[in-house]
């Protein structure tokens, strides 16, 4: 069963981290899915693969009401972001999935019928989670075509999806990233190979740094913290992307 | 885990084993479409041969007449079947589904056995139910519908084996007319074999 860390609050408005399953099997990428509640309502954030919906669910439950969530926010259309779309839905059949509009009609194939999505432009768009507005920051070809970011201006918290993503070698699950040094050489391999363009890279780096971050919080890995925020960016910024060898 | 849940999950390989099953059937209503197409091409070549061997082929003309009507009425009937068979694989494909799912909520449910999940699972095991019935009552339409398909042909049979008798009386035509009406006959007994086979079919007797 995975585990849930409170990694914001204030009264009722907190971020929780969904993370770490020591049961998961090693074929599946292992995923950090993280619920954003405010007044009664949640928002959770890239809700992961059906395979994970039971230990994601059991975590999720023991902190809030699963038929309490207004909606889910999918940062892409992968099946580690939400192939578990339909199981979610069977909870509260009204709940409803923010997603870029290129994937529209590419999600429903995981569940849900046309009232479930609302359609994020391209530019972005803001989302009330009862009256706290979080912003679907454009993050378009990092690594997904049609890719979002969700910041949250009052916790000063920004989802990144991929963006920031590292593959954990076993042993090193922190939650947080310690050693910027050590961590980064293990998100180093997934930027290059997964991200697309250096000139998206360059305008998600220029569009994040002008926004006031305390925690970056990837779907894979440990989340940035305070300085950190800056330094992966700057990292970020400096390396070269959409690269395979052979 | 609960008896019912116990029970679904083990059908989980059955409902990939009928998929499996409804595939076979799917294919040799296909051939069996393709025969009935050939029937109406012979038939049509009978009547025309008929018509040269005069008064003496006029019995064979009439038999080979209906047994055009014959393939037209077979291709509508398998057409029917083949109607059933997507309804049959669209239910299956549902119980499957059904199944993952319901095998998910119910993980979830044990880690969480305070949780909705108890609640959610126990009105996703009512829909499951009802896919399963509409399931039965799908496969019980389309062994009837394979029944009056089996009757007919048994009337093509007799319609082939009438023609080889007039064959007889086509005096200098003879030959060629047996020839054409043996062929009728084989195909005929093609498609009882095809037909008989599918009767047989694991999805009906559920072996």
């Amino acid at each position: 069963m995975k585990t849930t860390k409170t990694i914001f609050q204030d009264g009722n408005h907190k971020w929780v981290a969904i993370v770490r399953d020591p049961e998961k099997p090693n074929y599946l990428i292992d995923t950090n899915e993280y619920l954003i509640t405010h007044g009664g309502q949640g928002l959770l954030l890239d809700p992961g693969g059906a395979e994970i919906f039971p230990a994601v669910f059991s975590a999720l439950s023991s902190e809030f009401d699963p038929s309490a969530l207004a909606g889910i926010f999918a940062s892409h259309q992968d099946p580690d972001i939400c192939s578990s779309l339909a199981l979610w839905l069977e909870f509260n059949p009204k709940m409803r999935c923010h997603v870029s509009w290129l994937w529209g009609s590419f999600i429903p194939h995981f569940g849900g019928s046309a009232e479930t999505f609302v359609m994020i432009p391209d530019e972005g768009c803001d989302i009330s989670l009862d009256g706290l507005i979080l912003r679907a920051v454009p993050a378009h070809y990092l690594h997904s075509s049609g890719n979002f970011n969700l910041y949250d201006k009052v916790a000063k918290m920004m989802f990144s999806g991929d963006v920031g993503a590292a593959l954990l070698p076993p042993g090193e699950d922190s939650l947080y990233v310690e050693d910027f040094d050590k961590h980064i050489r293990h998100a180093e391999g997934f930027h290059r190979r997964w991200m697309g363009s250096n000139e998206a890279k360059r305008r998600w780096c220029e569009r994040v740094s002008q926004l006031d971050i305390d925690m970056l919080c990837p779907q894979h890995g440990a989340i940035y913290q305070g300085a950190n925020v800056q330094r992966f960016i700057n990292w970020f910024d400096e390396l070269q992307v959409g690269i395979v060898s052979g | 885990m609960t008896t019912a849940l116990t029970t679904r999950l083990s059908s989980a390989p059955q409902a990939g084993v009928d998929l499996l099953r409804i595939v076979r059937i799917n294919e040799e209503i296909k051939s069996v479409v393709g025969v009935a197409f050939k029937i109406n091409i012979m038939a049509l070549n009978a009547i025309f041969l008929a018509k040269r061997a005069g008064t003496a082929a006029r019995g064979f003309g009439v038999l080979s007449n209906e047994l055009r009507v014959f393939s037209q009425d077979l291709r509508d009937c398998m057409g029917a079947l083949t109607g059933l068979i997507h309804g049959c694989v669209n239910e299956v494909s549902l119980v499957l589904q059904d199944l993952r799912h319901t095998g998910l909520l119910h993980q979830a449910a044990v880690l969480s056995p305070q949780s909705k999940a108890v609640g959610v699972l126990a009105a996703r095991e009512i829909q499951n139910e009802q896919h399963t019935r509409r399931l039965a009552s799908l496969r019980k339409q389309l062994k009837r519908a394979l029944e009056d398909a089996f009757q007919m042909v048994e009337l093509g049979g007799v319609l082939a084996k009438s023609a080889k008798i007039e064959a007889a009386y086509g005096q200098s035509f003879a030959v060629p007319l047996a020839q054409v009406s043996g062929e009728f006959d084989n195909i005929v007994e093609e498609i009882r074999a095809s037909l008989e086979s599918l009767r047989r079919s694991a999805f009906f007797t559920g072996n």
